[in-house]
């Protein structure tokens, strides 16, 4: 019992003093946190009332939580022979230690988890604006420019709302890949991104430093003034072999945007549709990050209640303001991107263009499973509720256990409450093969792919393939649920009950690599912009 | 249809009621919108109606309610705010509207309002049940079914009438029973406005019961009502498009209803949590938590409810002490501390 209390300790607050320490209450002080009690349940506060003497003989039985680390009513809605017997919940979970399994989820969904959590976008603001920059001259910046060839004949201009060469994204990966494109036609590249974090569009008014990656070398963080006078000064005549991609507005003022890229002639160039930031601050269209919302119309209730609906006119309007600037190609990774941007947006596109950031070629049949074994079903990437960690939790939790089934999470982090098998896998670009690797290493079957928000491109949809593993998807999930659909790679299933009712009936099993017989890929990416036949810039 | 929708309240639910008018007026820019205070404001709060998303304020002061000092004295904070939208809604029927509609502080419209309108061509009176469909749960018919038994099969958190026939008579015989009657007294019948209008069925014509599932729901109809946000931007209840919403106990007691019967229904949350967040922007700090200018004597000392319920059964007490609230000699507060009562 000991060993039991111990381990459990940890997750849990400091312990009260002066009582039998082999009685319930003295097990219970141990873990107890009184302070959240207190101010979690005013009404015993207030009525004088001990706090763990009032868990102990009222608390528990009315729902009330000893912690803000064990839910009374998930402990023993989970657990019904808990319940049953009568016992305090939280001193069973104390001296047997929780039943076998995952832990259970909060009766109220991982949903309200989130929803309880979230932080507005004006507190994030009042963040972001508290961090200092340091801004180098215009001397200095134009001074790294002296290395431009030809007077920046060939100049390539890319915008993100990031430094790309240092940071983790699918976005970054894909901006790396076109920044090598660029190299390998030995132009010059310029990557402009705005010095802080912005979770939104920049407005006129709001000045900001901006980093600058000058030929896969961050330069540092430069003022607009001094970044415009240097492209002045180092540009020669007019060149038509320049090119511009914004791939993301994020952090940008959009006039700032087209006064840089005037300064070298620029005015016609791509759009990359990466997120959906050009229809709403909430990029992700994940209204109050829980649903997606499928970018409805913006005086619509359920824009009304979204933390994102305030600010979607300033991302509205801003993205108004570039294409009313700038003459822009709009690139999307997939079609169903493409498909809800047109539906949803009357930005006037020059044109428009589908090109996936990845596509797959094959290399033949995979080896035949061994007969036997378990289904093997697996997450990859970060344990983030947004890529559908909870719904893999939750089936976890409840089949983690069941003979027919095996679940193994792949990733760079781990998530200690997921007791199952963990494989670490550090992808990026120096390894961009390392996920499919393991994921084939592991003869995975099946892929959880649950994201809340629709994607609009999934690397991990198409190593998931390449490496011979089914998919199974939501109706939500943008790019992955057409490429499930279209190529035949999996299942989409309409919603989380239908998730569960596919492991406890057995469905899911045909998804097993023996059923399948699956094709082994290779992903072969896109270099982006560099892959579109643009008109050059007059 | 020329309409005018007011709310009651004290300077504590000013915030509250800056979110139910700044959400009509979004849906409803045609209506006028007033306010009916029954408080003073607090010292330090700059009060400017003419900055307020109301068109109209009226003190419940001004009302003309006979002996207004002891009157008020009668009834708690929640007694009082319920009382005073009788004699409101009675004067309104003579004010040139068609139609005149009362919605608590603490609810928010979240669609347009205009069925209301058309229901009221053809009807005088509106009434939104607690309940339209019954509950089969132990513990939900205790909360929900018997609570409602207690307090009133309509919650009077909405009220629509006319201002002429059965509306106008409604009016007015709500005036007058909420002027001598409108306690939280259950054991005897009564539950401020509640109970007496489990009555209207019997008493008035021309009576709809609104059974749209979205129209006031609550955290007691929460456990028969799915909230659903659609891809279009509609927010729908059992199907029905949603309409208005009654955040009845902020704060913890009503967290713990709403999640109780809300479940997994995410939505519920989320409409909860955009409420709070209108709250917080629409909450002034000079304004101290629970003010309210009576509940306290002249010099500061808090009424109790006892002190208020011997007041009101004593007329004695009522013809010696005409203002209750004052403090100092020959006061009913020293009469109070003369007899040992406090």
């Amino acid at each position: 019992m000991k060993r039991l209390i111990s381990s459990a300790l940890g997750r849990f607050r400091r312990p009260q003093p002066r009582l039998d320490p082999d009685s319930d209450a003295g097990i219970a002080a141990l873990a107890f946190d009184q302070a959240y009690y207190l101010a979690t349940y005013p009404d015993v506060a207030e009525v004088g009332a001990d706090a763990l003497t009032h868990f102990m003989t009222h608390g528990w039985r009315e729902g009330r939580d000893p912690s803000a680390d064990f839910s009374v009513i998930g402990y023993l809605a989970a657990f019904p022979e808990v319940a049953a017997s009568g016992t305090n919940p939280f001193v069973h979970y104390l001296t047997h230690g929780r039943p076998k399994g995952v832990a259970p989820e909060s009766p109220l969904g991982f949903r309200f988890d989130i929803i309880e959590q979230q932080q507005t976008l004006e507190a994030r603001l009042a963040h972001i604006t508290l961090g200092q920059v340091t801004v180098g001259t215009a001397e200095e910046f134009a001074s790294a420019l002296v290395s431009a060839r030809d007077g920046l004949a060939g100049l390539h201009v890319t915008f993100s709302h990031d430094d790309y060469s240092t940071s983790l994204g699918g976005m970054q990966f894909a901006i790396r890949r076109e920044a090598a494109g660029v190299a390998g036609q030995g132009r010059d590249h310029l990557h402009v991104y705005s010095a802080r974090p912005w979770p939104v569009v920049r407005e006129a008014d709001e000045t900001e430093a901006l980093g600058v990656v000058w030929n896969g070398r961050v330069l540092g963080t430069f003022s607009l003034e001094a970044i415009i006078r240097g492209l002045s000064q180092a540009a020669g005549p007019v060149a038509t072999g320049r090119s511009f991609a914004i791939h993301s507005l994020l952090g940008h003022a959009p006039d700032e945007v087209a006064d840089i890229l005037a300064a070298v002639g620029l005015d016609r160039g791509v759009f990359w549709l990466h997120d959906f930031a050009s229809l709403c601050a909430g990029y992700h269209l994940l209204r109050n990050g829980v649903e997606d919302c499928g970018a409805p119309p913006p005086d619509s209730p359920a824009c009304a209640v979204c933390l994102f609906g305030t600010w979607r006119a300033r991302h509205t309007s801003g993205h108004a303001r570039l294409f009313a600037r700038l003459a822009l190609t709009v690139a999307a990774p997939s079609q169903s991107t493409l498909d809800l941007w047109q539906r949803s947006t009357d930005l006037p596109a020059e044109a428009t263009v589908v090109l996936p950031l990845a596509h797959l070629k094959s290399r033949g049949p995979g080896n035949v499973s061994p007969a036997g074994r378990p289904f093997r079903f697996a997450y990859a990437g970060l344990p983030v509720p947004h890529k559908g960690w909870p719904a893999f939790m939750s089936l976890a939790s409840r089949f983690g256990e069941d003979p027919r089934y095996e679940f193994i999470h792949l990733g760079a982090m781990r998530d200690r409450a997921m007791p199952y098998r963990f494989v670490e896998v550090h992808g990026g670009s120096d390894n961009p093969m390392a996920m499919q690797q393991a994921l084939e290493a592991a003869d995975v079957d099946a892929v959880l792919i649950w994201p809340l928000c629709r994607e609009t491109f999934s690397f991990v949809a198409y190593e998931t393939v390449a490496a011979g593993c089914a998919i199974v998807t939501g109706p939500d999930s943008g790019n992955v649920v057409a490429f499930v659909t279209e190529g035949g790679h999996g299942q989409v299933l309409a919603d989380e009950t239908a998730l569960t009712t596919a492991f406890q009936t057995g469905a899911i099993l045909q998804l097993g690599r023996a059923q399948r017989r699956p094709m082994l890929y290779d992903l072969v990416y896109s270099a982006l912009t560099l892959d579109l036949a643009m008109t050059p810039n007059p | 249809m020329k309409i005018l929708c007011y709310s009651s309240f004290t300077f504590s639910y000013l915030n509250r009621a800056r979110v139910l008018f700044k959400t009509l007026r979004k849906h409803h820019p045609d209506w006028e919108l007033a306010a009916l205070i029954t408080d003073r404001p607090p010292e330090g709060l700059v009060f400017d109606p003419s900055r307020e998303s109301f068109d109209r304020l009226v003190w419940a002061s001004d009302l003309g309610i006979p002996d207004f000092a002891s009157w008020l004295f009668k009834h708690d904070v929640v007694e009082v705010c319920t009382a005073v939208k009788g004699p409101f809604m009675h004067q309104a029927c003579g004010w040139g509207f068609d139609a005149v509609i009362y919605m608590d502080p603490d609810t928010a419209a979240l669609g347009s309002l205009a069925p209301l309108e058309a229901w009221l061509e053809d009807h005088d009176i509106l009434l939104t049940p607690h309940l339209v469909d019954a509950n089969d749960d132990h513990a939900a018919i205790l909360d929900n079914d018997l609570s409602a038994s207690r307090t009133g099969i309509f919650n009077l958190g909405f009220v629509a009438i006319r201002t002429t026939g059965e509306g106008a008579r409604f009016a007015k015989w709500w005036n007058d029973r909420l002027l001598s009657y409108c306690y939280d007294d259950m054991p005897n019948g009564l539950f401020v406005d509640q109970r007496w209008c489990d009555h209207v069925p019997a008493l008035f014509d021309r009576l709809k019961i609104i059974r749209d599932p979205g129209y006031n729901v609550a955290s007691w109809n929460l456990s028969t009502r799915k909230i659903t946000v659609e891809k279009d931007g509609r927010i729908t209840v059992n199907g029905h498009l949603l309409r208005f919403w009654h955040f009845t106990k902020l704060g913890a007691v009503g967290d713990a209803m709403t999640r109780r019967y809300a479940g997994r229904n995410f939505p519920v949350y989320e409409i909860w949590s955009w409420y709070k967040r209108e709250v917080t922007a629409a909450t002034d700090p000079a304004i101290p938590e629970r003010w309210w200018a009576f509940g306290a004597y002249e010099d500061g000392t808090l009424i109790t409810k006892t002190e208020r319920v011997l007041y009101r059964e004593r007329s004695d007490l009522q013809a010696a002490f005409a203002d209750p609230f004052r403090s100092g000699p020959d006061s009913f507060q020293a009469w109070l501390v003369q007899e040992g009562v406090s």
